[in-house]
């Protein structure tokens, strides 16, 4: 045992603490390479770049919230008649994309700001377009963001026109599947699509895509083909809301993720 | 122990370490060249390459081990890449001392170039055995990501095999 020790001692001590150390990267979710990943990052972002997108989401912003405040001010007389009370509504925060996915089979994403800029599990990010996704894992001045396009995951959804419920499942970047919960449901090319209120991760009504193509003849239920309106490859800003998941995901409604 | 060797342990760790880390880091940056249909070089395999290249079996598969829980920790637990990188780990290691394979570049390119196959078809066997979704998706994306990641890979594994064989055969030399 001693003669052994004094052999094999030094490199089994070191093959344990490399082990532990990376057990201990997978448990954080590599959290302190992506803080170091985003302090290497963050000098190269261009401000040019930020400037222009603030400008332009800022006049977005302004015109949504103007139409927003005209529509809360009708909303609140309607209420003060029925008595409601309001929630407290918390500010957008307006997030770099900084990383794309560590490994092909995932699709997802790794934003500059983390909690330290209010950040937390569960919050929705929304681009330019529509629901890009939803943050996984926060990091102080990182977050992980788990696309729609990603193939574990699923999104309730709802064709804007006709009402019929179904869900959105994530394949290749720009296309996902919707599949629907009826045989025959009353679905057009062309239809918008949105989240649906039986969702439980996600806010309804946020606008989602487009219907590409219907496809009839695949089996037990309906599936039409949606062309996603936010451009997901392309978006270099996106906007992270606030929102608390009415369910944590289990290994029911979400494949493990961390 | 001498001083120098000492020194040498410690330097040779802090390169081991600070080499890990950022391929942990590269893997979430695209940069024009770096990428195919959206897919970069996997350089975490080409470090667990480069790595069993020259070393024994166990070494290849401790490797395998703790890069796979690190890019685990980044993407998620299951389908896990500790699979595919123990099997890249161990057969890179093996391969060497069955067909003594000649120490260049174009090799080195070619084994990375197979090794990717093999990790994808492990992460692959294991996600159809998550039955979430259709085989004939996954078998598409499969095609699509093993030929693009395996071509990427391979063109970029010289950049990171060169300075760490470089070091580790300098480093054996100044040992004796």
């Amino acid at each position: 045992m001693g003669h052994w020790w004094i052999k094999h001692g030094l490199s089994t001590t070191l093959i344990c603490i490399a082990i532990s150390a990376a057990w201990f990267l997978e448990q954080t979710g590599v959290a302190p390479l992506t803080e170091i990943y985003y302090f290497l990052v963050s000098p190269f972002l261009s401000k040019q770049q930020l400037i222009l997108e603030d400008k332009l989401t800022n006049a977005r912003i302004l015109e949504l919230e103007q139409r927003i405040a005209e529509l809360e001010q009708q909303n609140q007389q309607l209420q003060k008649f029925l008595d409601y009370s309001q929630n407290q509504q918390q500010p957008i925060i307006n997030a770099p994309i900084i990383g794309r996915s560590a490994d092909r089979w995932w699709q997802q994403v790794t934003l500059g700001k983390g909690k330290n800029d209010g950040i937390e599990q569960g919050f929705i990010v929304t681009g330019i377009g529509g629901l890009v996704g939803r943050v996984i894992q926060v990091t102080p001045h990182t977050s992980r963001v788990l696309l729609i396009s990603d193939a574990n995951s699923r999104v309730g959804a709802v064709v804007s026109r006709s009402r019929h419920l179904g869900f959105i499942q994530g394949g290749s970047y720009q296309t996902v599947v919707m599949r629907f919960f009826t045989k025959v449901a009353d679905v057009r090319p062309g239809d918008t699509i949105a989240t649906s209120h039986l969702s439980r991760l996600y806010p309804s009504g946020f606008p989602l895509g487009k219907v590409k193509s219907v496809n009839v003849n695949s089996g037990e239920a309906l599936e039409a083909e949606i062309e996603l309106t936010a451009p997901l490859n392309l978006l270099e800003w996106v906007l992270v809301h606030p929102f608390t998941p009415k369910l944590e995901p289990t290994s029911e409604t979400l494949l493990p993720l961390n | 122990m001498s001083m120098p060797s000492n020194i040498l342990k410690l330097l040779n760790g802090l390169v081991i370490i600070l080499s890990v880390a950022l391929c942990s880091m590269l893997l979430l940056l695209r940069l024009p060249g770096m990428e195919l249909l959206g897919i970069g070089p996997n350089w975490l395999l080409i470090w667990v390459v480069s790595w069993s290249i020259k070393r024994t079996v166990w070494q290849g598969l401790l490797a395998g081990v703790t890069l796979g829980l690190i890019h685990d920790g980044m993407t998620a637990v299951y389908p896990s890449h500790i699979l595919s990188l123990v099997l890249v780990g161990v057969l890179t290691a093996s391969l060497r001392r069955q067909l003594y394979i000649q120490e260049d570049f174009i090799s080195v390119a070619l084994i990375v170039f197979f090794m990717v196959v093999v990790a994808e078809t492990a992460l692959a066997i294991q996600y159809s055995l998550m039955y979430v979704r259709p085989l004939r998706e996954i078998w598409q994306d499969y095609q699509r990501i093993a030929i693009a990641s395996a071509t990427l890979s391979s063109l970029w594994a010289p950049a990171l095999y060169y300075p760490l064989n470089q070091w580790w055969t300098n480093l054996r030399k100044l040992e004796k």
